[in-house]
């Protein structure tokens, strides 16, 4: 059972000895019942930090934003950063370490096991609702109806409640976590924090919710057409609001392939060059332009995507994006071995390859 | 029987295959069909890249984006490979591309790799047969194309 | 033009507009969002709210200018002009109906945009007055306008449980209703009294203050170097949720899709943008004036409480808080005025 007591403490005790500039950590929102991503730098604010079902950010993007705002400042504060990451957050950071984008002493990992649950999915738990708003959402002791914080440590059956309270009427009930979880919390295989500098909360070893990748294997039965007619409407409706690019940490290119701002423009550039420059995916947020996007994201994830479903989450259209990144999961795990953000020494999925590699597709 | 206004779609369909060609071996292989008068459909358009592990998942996706019917990528066979390991990179990664488009719907055989060597002329002229006949059943490709 | 229209009538009404395209709200994939209403098909006006605002029937995602190619080395150009069939759309939000007079303000004032009128001529709005708000962040009497407010609305709808209560509001809007007449039924005097106290009531909820509309843009005005800007973007991720599911932003870019090189056959091409994207600003020369996120937020909120007040002397935010509940990181357009107002 974590105790948010605990994290508090020890995220003051780091700042207080000036072991990290700053916390990143999660707070009370204004917005909703939902917590939002802070950074804490002095001991005071350390009282401040909340840890429930719905501290759903990848706070690992913000070490990437931390690093690039580093790289071009003219004083860099080089100082550690102190992070509160859940299991799947501390993939994100060991695929970040893995590709050197910074050091492991330059991250003070303060993981926080899921123990039995996970986060909660915000459209799960609006449709649970029936589109009422939850004003309080906590870790429920199983049968219990209080406004207990705790839950039962060790409990393996995934029958764990999240507690909920609605805006409006503060009467408080109990849902099965595995109703309202997120699908990438019900198929986690890892839920506590294997990268940590200290871990609150218990290891849960045995999870009985889904098996892992089971929503891509659920979307791998459809026919072909099915398929198609599936994604097609996915990609029809996408806004291109870049959201899921900019949620992702592993999305750190200072540029990416489907925004087109390197191509330089000057006095002697002809019509000519300008029609013809490169672009391998235009502005309309059409379904062909948006394949392009997904798709090319997609594979750019391949081996490095740890299934924190932030892209999935922040979908304003509710595109199950995160089903694509675990196709190719699934396939690194079931073809190559391969689990990203498991090993900080190990080469990357795309630049490395085994002599026994499926070859029998090739003609 | 002979009214030409009843040909089918079908019939009347020459697929377009893009193809990336290593140009260490397969370029160099279908040169080789070429100069030997193998007669093999003309269906290919071939671009020369340095090594299949030089192809980006980004050519395929803009090559179907563009109209292709089928996207063709050839190279070393495993241990040719002029760079030493550039087709064995390319295996790993376009097996998760053709996983990929599979997963998304684009109808599997509009994808394909293969290895061809400087001296398979005939291999690669097959290759591109098979590819065609395959594509002529499907028709178009309409999934992945944009619609200007 | 006042009526009442039972439930079960209403799809008698709509299958009166049957030369025209009807959309209503539909709840797909998880989300509630406009959707073409088949012959037929019934109409659910039990949504919430959509998550995309009335704004893309006439200032769509993509709208093509023109088309181009070359003929004999002559560049050639085909007018594309927009011919929508006429088009209602029921189940508009209030707060989404006034968002579309502030639109029709940017799209007319100094130039009249020929794309936009086209399809905004041809659209009637048919309003549904929010019985009470669908979400913490609902703030649209925070910003002037109510939970059913009539402007930029033809028609506004309330709904009073077995029945509407239907008032056309513009000329459109009386002959959409005209059209339908056998459908609908006179009001009584115990309907009014119902619709006053339904419209009552759904006034009386709590709604998130901002307070002095005039000393926030003041106060916005007095903050432009502020480092608030910088602390509250904090982590904001730069994503364009906010900016595209908004009912008043209407920033574009313009691009030229090329389809073949060698014919320079090709489209030109109306896509929104987004003030919150890097390349939003940046100059050819690789500088970007607004190179950092919190000068992107404070873009985005002095547009909708200073600029935009300056220029046209009405708020651009309509208090729909799409933007809040969705925004990824739990940036807040009311916490953000807040805070300015207190500096």
């Amino acid at each position: 059972m974590v105790n948010v007591e605990e994290i508090r403490d020890y995220a003051a005790g780091l700042l207080e000895k000036g072991e990290v500039k700053s916390v990143l950590g999660f707070r009370r929102g204004s917005a909703s019942a939902f917590a939002e991503p802070c950074t804490i730098t002095n001991v005071g604010e350390a009282a401040s930090l909340v840890w429930d079902p719905t501290c759903l950010n990848n706070l690992a993007l913000y070490l990437v934003k931390d690093r690039k705002q580093q790289a071009v400042s003219k004083t860099p504060d080089t100082r550690p950063v102190g992070i509160v990451a859940k299991g799947c957050d501390s993939r994100a950071i060991g695929v970040l370490l893995q590709e050197n984008y910074f050091k492991r002493e330059d991250v003070v990992v303060i993981g926080v096991s899921c123990e039995g649950t996970g986060v909660v999915d915000p459209r799960k738990l609006s449709a649970k609702l029936k589109g009422r708003t939850a004003s309080r959402v906590t870790f429920a002791v199983q049968g219990s109806t209080s406004v207990a914080g705790g839950r039962t440590p060790g409990a393996t059956d995934g029958a764990d409640g999240i507690n909920v309270s609605v805006y409006g009427d503060e009467t408080e009930t109990v849902i099965p976590a595995r109703e309202v979880l997120a699908d990438r919390c019900l198929e986690c295989r890892a839920a506590a924090p294997a990268l940590n500098d200290v871990v609150f909360g218990n290891t849960v070893e045995a999870r009985d919710f889904n098996e892992p990748f089971h929503a891509a294997k659920e979307a791998e039965r459809l026919s072909e057409d099915e398929r198609w007619a599936t994604w097609e409407r996915h990609f029809d409706r996408c806004l291109r609001c870049f959201a899921c690019r900019a949620v992702c940490p592993m999305c750190y290119c200072p540029e990416c392939v489907v925004d087109s701002t390197t191509f330089v423009v000057t006095l002697g550039t002809s019509a000519e060059e300008k029609a013809n420059r490169i672009r391998w995916c235009e502005r309309s947020a059409n379904t062909s332009e948006s394949a392009v996007y997904h798709l090319t994201r997609a594979i750019h994830l391949a081996g490095r995507c740890i299934d924190c479903g932030e892209c999935e989450r922040v979908c304003p259209v509710n595109i199950p994006l995160r089903l694509l990144n675990t196709k190719l999961e699934k396939e690194a795990f079931e073809m190559f071995e391969y689990q990203a953000g498991h090993d900080i020494e190990q080469a990357s999925l795309l630049s490395s390859f085994r002599d026994e590699d499926p070859n029998s597709f090739i003609r | 029987m002979s009214n030409p206004s009843q040909t089918t779609e079908v019939q009347d369909f020459e697929p377009r295959i893009v193809a990336f060609l290593c140009k260490w071996c397969s370029s160099a292989g279908s040169d080789l069909a070429g100069v030997s008068r193998i007669q093999y459909s003309a269906n290919a358009t071939p671009i020369t890249i340095p090594c299949s592990g030089s192809v980006s998942p980004m050519y395929i996706l803009s090559a179907f984006n563009k109209g292709a019917d089928g996207v063709l990528i050839s190279g070393c066979h495993p241990g040719d490979c002029h760079y030493m390991e550039g087709n064995y990179l390319a295996r790993r990664k376009l097996y998760l591309v053709k996983e990929l488009l599979q997963f998304i719907g684009l109808e599997s055989d509009r994808f394909r790799m293969s290895w061809v060597s400087a001296a398979e002329g005939a291999k690669f002229a097959e290759v591109v047969d098979e590819f065609v006949e395959d594509l002529r059943v499907l028709g178009p490709q309409n999934r992945l194309k944009a619609e200007r | 033009m006042e009526k009442i229209l039972r439930q079960e009538k209403l799809r008698e009404w709509v299958d009166t507009l049957d030369d025209c395209e009807v959309y209503a709200p539909a709840f797909a994939d998880s989300v509630w969002n406009f959707a073409r209403v088949e012959a037929g098909t019934d109409i659910d006006l039990s949504h919430t709210n959509t998550i995309g605002s009335v704004k893309a029937f006439t200032f769509p995602q993509r709208e093509v200018f023109f088309r181009f190619e070359k003929k004999d080395g002559v560049p050639v150009l085909t007018p594309t002009l927009p011919d929508p069939k006429p088009t209602v759309v029921f189940g508009v939000r209030p707060c989404d109906g006034r968002g579309m007079p502030r639109n029709d303000t940017v799209f007319n004032k100094e130039f009249e945009d020929p794309y936009y009128w086209a399809r905004r001529n041809k659209l009637t709005l048919v309003g549904l007055a929010c019985n009470q708000p669908h979400s913490p962040n609902c703030f649209c009497q925070s910003v002037g306008g109510s939970p059913h407010a009539e402007e930029g609305l033809d028609i506004l709808m309330t709904d009073l449980g077995d029945r509407f209560h239907v008032k056309g509001v513009t000329a459109k809007g009386v002959e959409a209703m005209e059209r339908g007449r056998d459908a609908f039924d006179a009001v009584s005097d115990a309907d009014q009294t119902e619709v006053d106290k339904v419209h009552e009531t759904s006034r009386s909820y709590p709604q998130r203050p901002i307070g002095d509309l005039d000393a926030i843009s003041e106060a916005l005005r007095e903050s432009f170097d502020s480092p608030l800007w910088a602390d509250m973007a904090q982590h904001c991720i730069g994503c364009g949720i906010c900016t595209f599911l908004c009912p008043t932003c209407h920033c574009f870019d313009i691009n030229d899709e090329v389809i073949s090189p060698t014919t320079g056959e090709g489209e030109r091409v109306r896509t929104w943008d987004n003030c919150q994207f890097p390349d939003f600003t940046m100059h050819t020369s690789g500088h970007n004036p607004r190179g950092d996120l919190g000068s992107r937020l404070r873009q985005r909120v002095n547009h909708k409480f200073l600029y935009f007040v300056e220029n046209h002397k009405t708020q651009q935010c309509t208090g729909c808080g799409r933007c809040i509940t969705e925004c990824p990181v739990g940036i807040d357009i009311v916490a953000v005025l807040e805070r300015v107002g207190q500096s």
